[in-house]
């Protein structure tokens, strides 16, 4: 019992250390809008307000001014199947604000209709898909219970999303906002069977 | 309890192992994992992801799979043979991103996620100089850059069709061969990234169809290759011949030989690296030492598989009279006569001239395949007996039209060889290699190879056969003729009656009236060259008659002729012989057969 008390201890002493390393939270990530001007000294506002009538699915709390229905490449995000993992992301993430993440996106055709793994941008550089479906029978990918069960990955409605690989809010304080550490590739190989 | 515990523990063990041993089949913990605690001596000095040196999520290059890297804009020198029919251009497509390391040009931690001033900083800049680094010499690799299509297989039949083609080994999106197609870079399992295994040749053998290789000895040969010559610098991956396969003299990658990448840049010292008493059954590196020998280390890099017989340079490789791919052992009693000239084990496959000069890919008789040389080509040899009629093209001197000829072709029936041992026979057809031979030859009583190679009797004989003229007779001097032909009944006067007078007494050699050829019959007929008889200029000269110099042999009939010649100072003018009168008494006695013995 008392065994069991120290390990808490020391368990929770070493996630502290982990943590507080990283520096995790959005407080002082880049995704802490307080001191922009639009914000108006919230750090939350510019995603989310307090309240909301038609509150979407899987997105809780969104504000409307951030509904998306951006056409890319003459199609709508929408109908190209990105999930709400995508589309909220890429209100900001299309290359209009967030230049470095995905330049010029606006040209962008997300997903392949035919070869959803393929991904061809139109910025002249490829970017891992979103808005797929894991593939449930590959030899090349692990299982998906296998993944979901690490808790890391998520896959919103089967899909890989920016938030199956991106944590917005920062909460790991794994660089690039990642829901974990990349250390050893291991946020790749937590899908990829290499 | 204590019994579970153990049982708990030995399947954490075998768990623990199974995932060790699984290990490679990750690209983490490969050499190609460069990451800082990657295994291999070429690693990142801080980097610890291990795809980035490759890939990356955001930002990759233009082509799939997310690529972190430039292409390289190297020109690259490509494979060339005269045997291939693929069209072999550039690398393309995966192939190129391969080479953005491994040819050693390009900046291992330039990734496409990192700005160019901040690169991955590595142990080794480039690809260190080694079997990874590939050069832009790709030359003496494997070819990659050609289409694998049906064209392909239809012009080379020892390529399979590409739709055979295990789905294990993926072809490029234009069917276009890549690096990729035998390797897999996510996964050492089995060694250099291969996609199957290389283990008796069978990641070779999915494509290429080596007639003849399923019974080859070099496919079936359980020989241990750890005795090789060249063993102490070069090491093969298995222990035997057979596993070895198609690594045994191919290098797949940075082959010293580029074309048709083998190990040596000499043709012959492939061969002998294990045929000179140390893997194989038999030395032939001794053999070709000898003083009379198709020697394959007298000129290297002339003989060519799609050379043309007439126009090729004078030569002889290994390659000239076996197939590597095909050849067989000797089946055990298949020698001397028995079974005519049909081809045997270790001359499978080769290609040769027939008897009325047509080009054949696989000889059927073994002399088409001494006729590729000693035939029609310009680099046969030269006379070295002067004769009364002159021929160096043993084509023409076998024809089995000709007046006289020794039965390589075809059988002849010429009642007049009385003297031929069991079991010969008139009818009988024997080969090149009963009197061309390895004075060792196995078929002929000795312990070495049999075939051609070397013998200490010239020109390549199995025994001695003097020419010289005053030689004095014994059954060492003549052993070539009487290996078939019976001295008894020779010196017996069973057949030219004045037999001898002429070799005991007077000591003139076989040589001296008998072509051992034959005589084309565009040069002769069998009335003035029957019985091989052709003159030797050089012991034989012509005589005075009425009728001017003449020198003539005229056959009268059965064992019966006439000669008109000048030889050992006697004058000979039309001087007749017959041997029908004791032949006749010899049958009666039983000392003589007709026909030979049987």
């Amino acid at each position: 019992m008392i065994g069991a008390k120290v390990l808490l201890v020391v368990s929770a002493a070493i996630c502290f250390a982990i943590t507080g390393l990283a520096s995790s939270g959005l407080e002082g990530s880049k995704h802490d809008f307080s001191s922009q001007d639009f914000s108006g000294g919230d750090m939350c506002a510019a995603c989310h307000v307090p309240n909301r009538e038609d509150t979407p699915k899987n997105a809780p709390l969104w504000n409307p001014k951030a509904d998306l229905k951006k056409r890319f490449n003459g199609q709508d995000v929408r109908v190209s199947r990105s999930g709400d993992g995508t589309r909220i992301c890429l209100q900001c993430h299309d290359g209009t604000i967030a230049k470095p993440v995905v330049p010029g996106v606006k040209t962008t055709r997300f997903v392949h209709t035919k070869h959803p793994s393929t991904f061809t941008a139109g910025h002249g550089r490829s970017d891992h898909p979103v808005g797929v479906i894991y593939p449930a029978f590959s030899d090349q990918f692990h299982p998906v219970t296998t993944v979901l069960s690490k808790g890391t990955v998520l896959l919103p409605n089967g899909r890989v999303e920016c938030t199956s690989c991106h944590d917005p809010h920062n909460q790991s304080g794994a660089p690039y906002m990642l829901v974990k550490s990349n250390a050893r590739s291991a946020l790749c190989l937590t899908c990829h069977k290499k | 309890m204590r019994h579970h515990r153990i049982k708990i523990c030995s399947l954490t063990m075998f768990g623990l192992l199974a995932v060790l041993s699984r290990a490679d089949e990750t690209v983490v913990n490969s050499v190609h994992d460069l990451s800082a605690r990657g295994p291999g001596p070429v690693r990142a000095i801080y980097e610890n992801e291990i795809c980035i040196f490759c890939h990356t999520p955001h930002n990759g290059a233009p082509q799939t799979p997310l690529w972190n890297r430039e292409n390289p804009r190297t020109h690259y020198r490509i494979y060339r043979s005269s045997t291939t029919d693929a069209r072999i251009d550039q690398p393309t497509g995966p192939s190129k991103m391969c080479l953005s390391c491994h040819d050693g040009s390009m900046a291992l931690g330039n990734v496409l996620s990192r700005p160019l001033t901040h690169p991955i900083m590595m142990t080794a800049r480039t690809i260190p100089p080694g079997t990874a680094d590939l050069s832009n010499d790709l030359s003496d690799d494997h070819p990659i850059g050609f289409r694998y299509d049906r064209a392909l297989s239809n012009a080379d039949p020892q390529i399979r069709p590409p739709e055979v083609i295990s789905s294990k080994l993926p072809l490029g999106t234009h069917q276009e061969m890549h690096c990729t197609t035998c390797h897999d870079p996510h996964n050492n399992e089995r060694g250099d990234f291969l996609r199957i295994s290389d283990q008796m040749s069978t990641m070779c053998i999915t494509c290429h169809d080596m007639k003849g290789w399923s019974h080859a000895s070099h496919a079936t040969s359980g020989k241990r290759t750890t005795g090789r010559t060249v063993d102490p610098v070069e090491r093969l991956k298995y222990a035997t011949v057979a596993d070895n396969g198609c690594i045994n003299c191919h290098k797949i990658h940075s082959a010293p030989e580029r074309e048709r990448l083998l190990r040596f840049r000499r043709e012959e010292d492939g061969c002998l690296n294990c045929h000179s008493g140390t893997i194989a059954n038999f030395n032939i590196a001794s053999e070709i030492r000898k003083r009379s020998s198709h020697d394959p280390t007298r000129r290297t890099r002339v003989h060519d598989p799609v050379e043309n017989a007439l126009t090729m340079r004078r030569h002889s490789e290994c390659a000239d009279c076996h197939n590597p791919h095909a050849a067989a052992p000797n089946p055990i009693g298949l020698v001397r006569g028995t079974l005519g000239s049909l081809v045997k084990g270790p001359n499978l496959r080769v290609s040769g001239i027939t008897i009325s000069g047509r080009d054949i890919n696989h000889i059927n008789y073994t002399y088409e395949m001494c006729l590729k040389c000693h035939a029609d080509g310009v680099a046969r040899p030269r006379l070295t007996t002067s004769r009364q009629v002159s021929q160096t093209n043993t084509r023409l001197e076998f024809q089995t039209s000709n007046p006289s000829f020794h039965p390589i072709a075809g059988p002849r029936r010429n009642t007049d060889v009385v003297s031929l041992l069991s079991p010969l026979r008139v009818g009988s057809v024997i080969t090149c290699t009963d009197c061309h031979n390895s004075d060792t030859a196995r078929a002929f009583g000795g312990s070495g190879p049999n075939g051609p190679h070397g013998s200490i009797f010239e020109p390549l004989l199995v025994r001695n056969y003097d020419t010289d003229d005053f030689n004095t007779e014994s059954a060492q001097a003549y052993a070539l003729c009487y290996g078939c032909h019976s001295r008894d009944s020779i010196l017996g006067d069973e057949s030219f009656s004045r037999h001898r007078r002429h070799i005991v007494d007077i000591r003139t050699p076989c040589s001296a009236c008998h072509d051992a050829h034959g005589i084309y019959r565009g040069q002769g007929n069998s009335v003035n060259h029957g019985s091989l008889i052709n003159f030797d200029m050089s012991i034989v000269q012509s005589a005075d008659t009425p009728a001017g110099r003449r020198i003539a042999y005229e056959d009268t009939g059965r064992l019966a002729g006439n000669c008109t010649l000048t030889c050992h100072g006697f004058t000979h003018v039309t001087i007749p012989y017959s041997n029908a009168g004791p032949r006749k008494s010899a049958l009666k006695s039983g000392k003589i057969y007709r026909g030979g013995r049987r």
